[in-house]
């Protein structure tokens, strides 16, 4: 009873602050509720009984992915613009296109009615097993990404007159 | 209990909030942060789907760990992406980018 009042909580802060993400003018606020729906996430993957990963959730994306996106939004001008040139001209296409598709899809995702695992603690264990037993050399692969990721971003951004 | 479903629902109508976002807005931050809203949305999917049946495999989770080291890296590389294309041309609005247009 109390997970579903829970789940219904996060439910509403995902999906309201994931429209506000969309529809808000203010770029701001927009940043800090994309933080919202998050955090929110996380909650979901506490529900799931997977509180390692929401806790990753909660340093990469709330922390490092926000802070990011915040400096992103200080360095480009943000001004105001009238809502008409809010959204792009495509936009009743892509309504067109993308609806019959979410429709379809979120009527999909229903049928599954299997249960999904509490919380019962302690993934910490069987995760690091997986990931430096089974998944060794993807993760060794994926610091090469980080790295490739930083040297590009420095490269990307570096002056060339000094 | 709460059943598998719902948390895929959520997950869908998280991951269609994003794409809307990405085909509807201007502004090429906030086209970012949409992507990130459809990575999010991705993640509670493969976790919901990892404690299938009630039976917890973390290879779920380890996806999602990878989910998590692509999402900081195309972060990373698309704000340094914008700021160089803010640098050559004082704008962030993805319409008046056309450089490429046939």
């Amino acid at each position: 009873m109390i997970e579903a009042a829970f789940f219904a909580l996060l439910v509403i802060g995902m999906v309201g602050a994931g429209a506000g993400v969309v529809l808000l003018n203010r770029i701001t606020g927009a940043a800090l509720l994309m933080a919202f729906t998050f955090l929110c996430n996380a909650g979901m993957f506490l529900l799931l009984g997977a509180e390692t990963i929401a806790m990753f959730q909660v340093l990469i994306y709330v922390g490092a992915i926000t802070v990011l996106i915040l400096y992103g939004v200080m360095f480009t001008p943000q001004r105001d613009r009238p809502y008409a040139l809010f959204f792009q001209k495509q936009t009743p296409l892509a309504a067109l296109f993308v609806a019959p598709i979410a429709i379809a899809v979120a009527v999909f995702s229903f049928s599954f009615r299997d249960s999904t695992a509490g919380p019962k603690g302690a993934d910490l264990a069987p995760l690091a097993t997986s990931v430096f037993r089974d998944f060794a050399f993807p993760f060794e692969v994926a610091s090469v990404l980080l790295l490739a990721a930083m040297v590009g971003a420095i490269v990307l951004v570096k002056r060339e007159d000094e | 209990m709460i059943p598998l479903g719902a948390f895929v629902a959520v997950s869908a109508v998280l991951f269609f909030i994003g794409v809307t976002g990405v085909l509807v807005r201007r502004n090429a931050v906030v086209i970012l942060m949409c992507v990130e809203l459809m990575l999010n949305a991705t993640n509670l999917a493969l976790v919901a789907f990892s404690r299938r049946g009630g039976i917890p495999d973390e290879r779920g989770s380890v996806f999602v760990v990878f989910v998590f080291v692509v999402a900081a890296a195309e972060v990373a590389v698309g704000l340094a992406i914008i700021l160089a294309l803010y640098r050559n041309r004082p704008t962030v609005d993805v319409d008046e980018v056309h450089a490429m247009k046939g």
